[in-house]
């Protein structure tokens, strides 16, 4: 028996180890890596300093045209963020066991998405200084922000998602950081005993803690929710033919959901790769995250539909010249769009098959990525390009600035996500090992059963 | 004073439990530590009541009151005069009031969490790193070096593999 518990508690120390190795001290290839990104991120703050120091004339945006790629960016990386923290809240409500292994990249996903989303509009008012404009802050001038707009509702929400998912992020590592200071030494154990916050895993610190993460699993489901609606009243609000539409918060719902979990599946593929995780994201992980793709390109599909049978069945003149324009002009784009969003992605996911392949899995996780960016190209410029009056009609292409800097969050996403990786456990540990001791075997009369808790 | 005792499992140790309960050792002096949550009344059958739940409300409230507040507020100090439409607009300040609402009662959470569980405790407790490798901690408080002997025998007796106290970590 002793060496059974032996053999138990090296199996344990083992898996920690194996966890935990992201946060091994650097490799070549990392640091290569991290000096890449940083490269490229550090090419996307020049090509601001450029917009900076000579004004928004260096950026493609012009008269029609006034929201171009940093507005496209910003509703993009808003979606990306969105699945993480929501995902991660209600596979937690619904207490599914899958999730455990995927929770944290999510959560981490939504911080630095959201913290990238946000980089957007400071970039976009060209003047970047005067942003503090937009918080109520007393000034000679009596100006105060007017809470009347749309803009007004994005900062605040934005500022309550960013501040919601970080403590949500924290809520989820504080055990974790916990095991990383018991292994640490030196400099490193001191800054992760404050972390850890003196955390012990007493039966009264789990008890609250378990109820602390159902309240707010449950409270930043909505507070997600509510972001992307305010994203869409953005435009929704306006009266610009093609934004004006009541279905555009669920539409803009679905749609960050869909891009969300598709990042999910991205990062679950790399992590797997990267950190040899193999063992603990399993092909059933994937599977399951391909339902749940499925389930939201059916849902985001529906929206589409019925927001392009309205349009095509009212037939009144300015909706429809707008989608005619970009049916005409942009009907790549439409194309590729409707393809990958829809006539690829659905039939492919009803297969297991394709659900349990990782390759392509991440294939389909990138095209739903690069066709819901391009959804957010065609919602924000056709529009925009070919409003209520013909003699403003226009075009819009990006310059080699809002390129860069496109390319730059990309970057400097993946480099936030890098650097996370390697200082934080990027698996959730305690959540792992506490599903593999629910699965321990129980012997009730003749058979032999899983040992999980009820609703598990 | 507290003194931990390391044990290998759940079975031995809630042995140890049952036997310094057995030895008139008062169950709300004794905690168990783990690193991964144990199923209720396992080990230890105290219940935990959490009260923090009401700061969550609590900060919702005040939250609600804040941005409630922060948008009608500006509308009536910098009216802005619309057509015939009211100075305080409701579906705007209801929008603002629901995001302070819930970024209010999400700090409520995490802060009336803490607060219960009383962190952040920088103060050195008894404790052991390798409850971080599965083994399952018992720690229990006691006033005097006597009793502190005592229920580091009990434990010993119970199967512990390793008896620590508080001091030892200071």
């Amino acid at each position: 028996m002793p060496e059974e518990e032996g053999l138990k508690q090296k199996n344990i120390q083992e898996m920690n180890e194996k966890m935990l190795s992201s946060i091994r001290p650097p490799t070549g290839k990392w640091v290569f890596l991290a000096v890449v990104l940083g490269a490229i991120t550090g090419w996307a703050a020049y090509a601001w300093w450029v917009q900076l120091s000579t004004g928004l004339v260096v950026a493609g945006i012009n008269r029609p045209v006034m929201w171009g790629f940093y507005i496209i960016n910003f509703v993009f990386w808003v979606g990306l963020s969105h699945s993480g923290t929501m995902v991660s809240g209600i596979l937690r409500l619904s207490k599914a066991n899958w999730r455990r292994p995927i929770l944290r990249a999510a959560e981490a996903m939504t911080v630095f998405a959201i913290s990238v989303a946000a980089m957007f509009p400071l970039i976009h008012i060209g003047r970047t200084w005067k942003a503090y404009y937009l918080i109520p802050l007393p000034n000679s001038m009596g100006l105060w922000p007017n809470f009347r707009s749309p803009l007004l509702w994005d900062l605040t929400a934005i500022n309550t998602y960013i501040l919601g998912s970080s403590l949500f992020l924290f809520l989820g590592m504080l055990p974790d950081l916990a095991v990383v200071r018991d292994r640490s030494v030196g400099i490193k154990k001191k800054i992760y005993t404050v972390l850890a916050m003196g955390w012990r895993g007493t039966d009264r610190e789990w008890s609250l803690y378990g109820k602390a993460s159902t309240i707010m699993a449950a409270l930043i489901v909505p507070v997600a929710v509510s972001v992307h609606s305010i994203v869409s009243w953005d435009f929704a609000m306006t009266l610009v033919p093609g934004w004006h539409s009541t279905i555009f918060a669920p539409y803009f719902v679905s749609g960050a959901m869909f891009s969300g979990v598709a990042a999910v599946i991205t990062l679950m593929v790399i992590l797997r790769k990267a950190f040899h995780l193999e063992h603990h994201l399993r092909e059933e992980h994937f599977d399951n995250m391909g339902k749940l793709l499925l389930v939201i390109s059916l849902v985001w599909s529906y929206l589409y539909f019925a927001e392009v049978l309205t349009i095509w069945y009212g037939h009144k003149p300015i909706e429809w010249e707008v989608f005619i324009f970009t049916a005409d002009r942009y009907s790549f784009l439409l194309g590729l769009m409707v393809l990958g969003n829809a006539f690829i992605t659905i039939p492919a996911l009803c297969f297991r098959r394709v659900r349990r392949s990782v390759t392509v899995m991440l294939f389909i996780s990138i095209l739903v990525n690069v066709c819901m960016f391009t959804e957010r190209f065609l919602i924000i410029v056709p529009p925009l390009s070919h409003r209520n009056v013909p003699f403003m009609w226009g075009n819009y292409s990006p310059s080699w600035v809002e390129l860069s800097i496109t390319a730059g969050a990309l970057a400097g996403f993946a480099l936030m996500y890098t650097m996370f990786a390697k200082f934080f456990p990027i698996v959730s540990l305690t959540d792992v090992r506490e599903g593999l001791e629910m699965k321990k075997k129980l012997k009730i009369g003749r058979s032999t059963v899983n040992a999980r808790i009820e609703g598990e | 004073m507290e003194v931990l005792g390391l044990f290998r499992n759940i079975e031995t140790a809630a042995e140890g439990v049952n036997n310094l309960l057995g030895e008139n050792i008062p169950e709300d002096t004794v905690t168990s530590l783990s690193s991964v949550p144990i199923p209720k009344g396992t080990v230890i059958k105290r219940d935990h009541s959490a009260w923090f739940q009401w700061v969550t409300l609590a900060g919702g409230v005040i939250g609600a009151a804040a941005g409630f507040l922060l948008a009608a507020g500006t509308a009536m100090l910098y009216p802005l005069y619309t057509g015939d439409k009211p100075i305080i607009s409701m579906f705007p300040v209801g929008i603002i009031t629901y995001e302070f609402a819930m970024l209010f009662a999400i700090i409520g959470t995490i802060a009336g969490m803490l607060f219960q569980m009383r962190l952040p405790c920088f103060s050195k407790k008894a404790y052991d790193p390798e409850i971080t490798t599965g083994m399952i901690g018992i720690s229990v408080i006691c006033d005097t070096e006597q009793e502190r002997d005592k229920i580091s025998g009990i434990l010993d007796r119970s199967g512990a593999v390793r008896i620590r106290t508080d001091e030892e970590v200071k």
